[in-house]
Parts: structure tokens; sequence; C-alpha cells
């Protein structure tokens, strides 16, 4: 192409990472919409609310507890995280974008990578944020950094299981929100086998702890809470690269 | 079909079938591409678009090889450092500016400068880097142009373009067909798939005809135009005494075949198109028949491409 002053060498600087950087800036900038920004933030807001009311609770360590853990990390910050997480990548199939990412020599793992990281960053703000103030609100302060560890944890397990979802399933929102609502807010409040196998238990178990407060099928051990919410992230991510890797893109 | 300058083309297509279930999409494909520009012509339907995407790696071939300098582009991901895809959606990244957009691409590919390239690719297709606008506010033929923008920014071997054209005016469509030429004439593999057939014509010289998944003819346009001329047509003439008319046009050797059909109807079907259009007002006016309409009854595409496929 004449007058293009362009060649095939690679940058003299680390390539890898200003091509994991563009990705991930731009699933930041696809993900950040108006009215995903203000779903998330009216979700949350609502948790403040209810630690409003947790404190005028007698016990009101433990009536935030229960707001933070079953409205909290049980619903607000799953919705969340499927909602960024499924469409980081799952939207990008739909509208047949992927093919302008796809063919260019960058690592295949980046794009998965690049779209859990995007997640995490718009969703631990969006939740750990109202999370923090619900704690401020009831005067329960001794919460937050369990609130704010297990908000990170439980957001890197689902991004990383809902960004696979996104690259293998179709309709992989409705999938995951079904997942949420059967799965994590069903069978895993009323059977222990299922809690075993639930990350908002692992999640739970952590600000349970930190508030000695007893919470059913959040009893898991601390090491457990930090390093099970981490391996699953890890395996969604590897399933996602799998599947990338392997993909036709259309 | 045509080589590199080394001798081995830069695109080697083998024996390449590709089905979805039970559909099949390509056939046992077969073909070399050098430089220059390559169009792959044929209707919608005809298997092009899947061809590409397994030319560019996209897809996995269901049988056969593709190769790319000697490369499977499809687990060979440095091959895409030589690729550079215009595809045919029309979707774009919607909260980019055309520079945005296009310096993505530059970036993604590792070039030095990603600014600078994105800049020279855009003037290359004649768009402004400095507008601010963001890519779904541009018209049709705007984001077409994008598009090849993002492809050629690293300056690739091979530019593979699927139906360039569309939405573009005939200015822009002549410089669009001016700059295949130049990146082709510069040495680069440039295929570009059409369904139209006279926009090919402006294409160049090299053509690969696919139709029904199948390549139905390879080589020379001017070759492949006449066998298209040349192919045998179905006319439909209405007249008033058709009988005496398809008479004389048989005698003639002008028609292979000819029935009444209806009280004024007459189909012919001949080998020699252009003598029967010379010879029919004559043989009318000498034998006194009105002649009151001349048609053909297979002139669509579709057709045409159905008969390199069966011939």
């Amino acid at each position: 192409m004449s007058g293009a002053p362009v060649t095939h060498t690679a940058s003299l600087g680390s390539p890898g990472r200003s091509s994991f950087a563009a990705l991930y800036r731009l699933l930041l900038r696809l993900q950040v919409t108006p009215l995903r920004l203000v779903g998330i933030a009216a979700l949350g807001s609502l948790a403040i609310l209810l630690g409003l009311l947790a404190r005028g609770d007698e016990d009101a360590l433990r009536a935030t507890t229960e707001v933070a853990l079953g409205y909290g990390l049980g619903i607000v910050l799953p919705l969340a995280t499927v909602w960024l997480a499924t469409s980081s990548v799952g939207d990008l199939i739909e509208d047949r974008l992927l093919v302008y990412l796809w063919l260019k020599p960058v690592p295949r793992w980046q794009l998965p990578a690049a779209a859990v990281l995007a997640t995490v960053t718009v969703v631990v703000p969006l939740v750990a944020v109202p999370l923090v103030a619900t704690a401020l609100v009831a005067g329960t302060t001794e919460l937050i950094g369990a609130l704010v560890l297990a908000s990170v944890l439980a957001v890197v397990a689902y991004a990383g299981l809902f960004v696979a979802a996104g690259l293998w399933l179709r309709r992989a929102l409705w999938w995951s929100l079904l997942y949420i609502l059967v799965w994590e807010n069903g069978l895993a409040r009323a059977v222990e086998g299922a809690a075993r196998l639930s990350i908002a238990s692992y999640a739970q178990s952590l600000v349970a702890d930190a508030a000695d407060v007893e919470i059913a099928y959040a009893d898991r051990l601390p090491v457990a809470s930090v390093v099970v919410p981490l391996a699953v992230g890890l395996a969604g991510f590897a399933l996602a690269t799998i599947r990338y890797r392997r993909a036709e893109i259309d | 079909m045509t080589s590199a300058t080394d001798g081995a083309p830069l695109v080697e297509v083998h024996g390449v079938s590709k089905w979805f279930g039970s559909l099949v999409a390509v056939s046992d494909v077969s073909f070399d591409v050098g430089p220059g520009v390559t169009a792959l012509l044929g209707p919608n339907g005809a298997g092009k678009s899947t061809m590409l995407r397994m030319l560019c790696g996209l897809a996995r071939p269901s049988k056969g090889t593709v190769r790319i300098l000697g490369h499977d582009p499809r687990t060979h991901v440095g091959v895409t450092r030589q690729v550079g895809l215009v595809p045919q959606q029309e979707t774009v990244f919607e909260p980019l500016t055309a520079l945005e957009f296009t310096r993505l691409s530059a970036v993604l590919h590792h070039l030095p400068d990603p600014d600078g390239a994105a800049r020279a690719a855009l003037a290359t297709v004649e768009l402004d880097p400095s507008d601010e606008r963001r890519l779904p506010t541009y018209s049709k033929g705007m984001r077409q142009r994008v598009k090849l923008a993002q492809a050629i920014v690293h300056d690739p071997r091979l530019i593979v373009l699927d139906e360039p054209l569309t939405g573009l005016d005939p200015r822009q469509r002549a410089h669009m067909i001016e700059l295949f030429h130049r990146l082709g004439g510069e040495g680069r593999c440039v295929v570009v798939a059409s369904h139209v057939l006279e926009e090919v014509e402006r294409f160049g010289s090299d053509v690969l005809v696919m139709a029904k998944g199948r390549l139905a003819a390879s080589g020379d346009f001017r070759e492949i135009r006449a066998l298209m001329d040349d192919r045998p047509r179905r006319i439909r003439v209405r007249a008033s005494a058709p009988r005496e008319l398809a008479g004389d046009l048989l005698h003639a050797g002008v028609v292979v075949g000819a029935r009444v059909d209806g009280q004024d109807g007459l189909v012919l079907d001949t080998d020699d198109a252009p003598g029967l259009a010379r010879a029919i007002a004559p043989l009318a006016r000498a034998r006194g028949v009105s002649v009151l309409e001349v048609r053909p009854v297979d002139e669509d595409l579709e057709d045409v491409f159905r008969y390199l496929v069966e011939r």
C-alpha cells in the first residue's frame, strides 16, 4: 500500500502487552453502556436502603450480614456479572465482530482474559461500593474488608464462568440466569451437597466468618473460600480459551 | 491459476469441502492464487463466503487443505500477519471512530507506529483520520472503506474482500477498483468475491467462478465471459406465423431446436445467439411475418452459473 508507512516488524516494546491492553480497553468500552451502569447501580443502591433498615434491627450485625449475603452477594453480584460477562465476547459473536479480533497475530488466551478482567473492573466497584456503603450505614464497619474480598473473589469466579458460557452456549445470558436462580439461589440454599458447588456459598462464608455469624450453608474453610472461587475463575477462563481457539468465526 | 514471483503460489487450496450437517457449502474445490487481483464470482449462496472464511483460517475445511505461504492459516497464528480481510457483514465496533478502529487493527498486528499506519491506511481509502464521528454515523460506503483500511493497515500480502463494493457510489467503486489493481500490481494477492458479473469484469483478468459450492470455472475472465456468452440460449419469440418462422430459422441453421407455444408463441434453442439476432428480422420480413416480441428466457446470472457447473 503506497503511502502507508508500515512494516511487518513487531514493535520493540512488549507487543503481547499492548495487544492485551487494546483488547481490554475495547471490551471495557463495549461493556460499559449507560443502561448497564444505571441498572447495576440501581440494584446496588437497593442494598444501601436495606442496610438502613438493618440499622434499626436489634442485632444489626446479623441483619446487615444477611442483607449483604442474601441480596448483595446472592443476587446483585451474580446478576451484574452475568449481564456483563456473557455479553463481553457473546455480543461480539452475535454481532459477527469477532472476525476483526480473531484474524490477528494475538495469542488466543488474550481475548478471554481481557473479557474476564474487563468484567471484574466494571462489576467490582459497582457491587462492592454499595456493599461497603451498606455496612457503613448499618454501622457494621468490621464487615467491610470481608465484603470487598468476597466481592472480588465471587466476581472473578462468575466472570470466568460466564465469559466461558458466552463462548460455549447460545443464549448464554438466559442459561446463566437460570443457573443463578435455580442453582445458586435455589438448590445451593437448600441442600448441603449443592452448596459445596455454589460460588456464592464460598463468598458468603468469608463474610459470615468476619461477622462471626452462623449462616446456613456458608461455613466453608477460609482457605477454601479464597482458593475455590479463584480456581473456578481460572477454569472458566481456560474453557473460554479452548473454545475461542477452536471456534469457527462467522 | 497464477504464481508468485518466487514460483510458489501465495494461496493453495486443494480438494477443499465444507459441510454443515447435511448441507454441503463447498464441494471439492482446488485452486492456487498468486499476486494480482483474482475475482471470486458466483451467485448468492454459491459458497463464496464460506470459501473465503476457510481461506483466511476462520473456518476449518471438512476435507482438503488450505495453505497460505505454505502454512495452515487455521493453526499458524503468524500467518494472520500476512492476511487482511474485509468481511461481508456491515457491523463494526459501534463506540469507535474510524481512526480508533483502524488503529486497533494496527495495535493487534503489533505495528511500531499504529497511529501513523492507521492514518495512512485511512488516507489511502480517502477517509479523514481526524473525523471524530463514531462509526454508526457513517454511510454504508464509508463503513466499507473503514473496513478496507483496517484490512490493509499492516500491509498484508494477501487481501481478501467479500463483496467490498456493496453500498459504494460509482466514483467510490472506481476508486476502490483502482486501489485493488494498485495493491495487486504491487505484488499482493488480492482476492475479491462478488456476485455481480459487471463488477468482476472490471477487477481484472483472473477469475474463479463458484456455483452450488463447486468451482465451475477458473482462468482468464475474457475466456470465461466468452464461454458464458457462447452458451446455448433459450429465446421466446412472439410472431404472427410462428410455425413458418421456426422452419426458416431451422433451415438457416441459427437455432438447434424450436417449439411452437400457443397461437403466436415460439420457444427457440440456439448455440448462436448473435447469429439468431442477425437472422430473425430478415427472415421474418422475407416471409411477411410480424415479429411481436423477442426475449431471452434464461438470462439471469443464476442460469449462467448453472450452465457453467453442468457443462
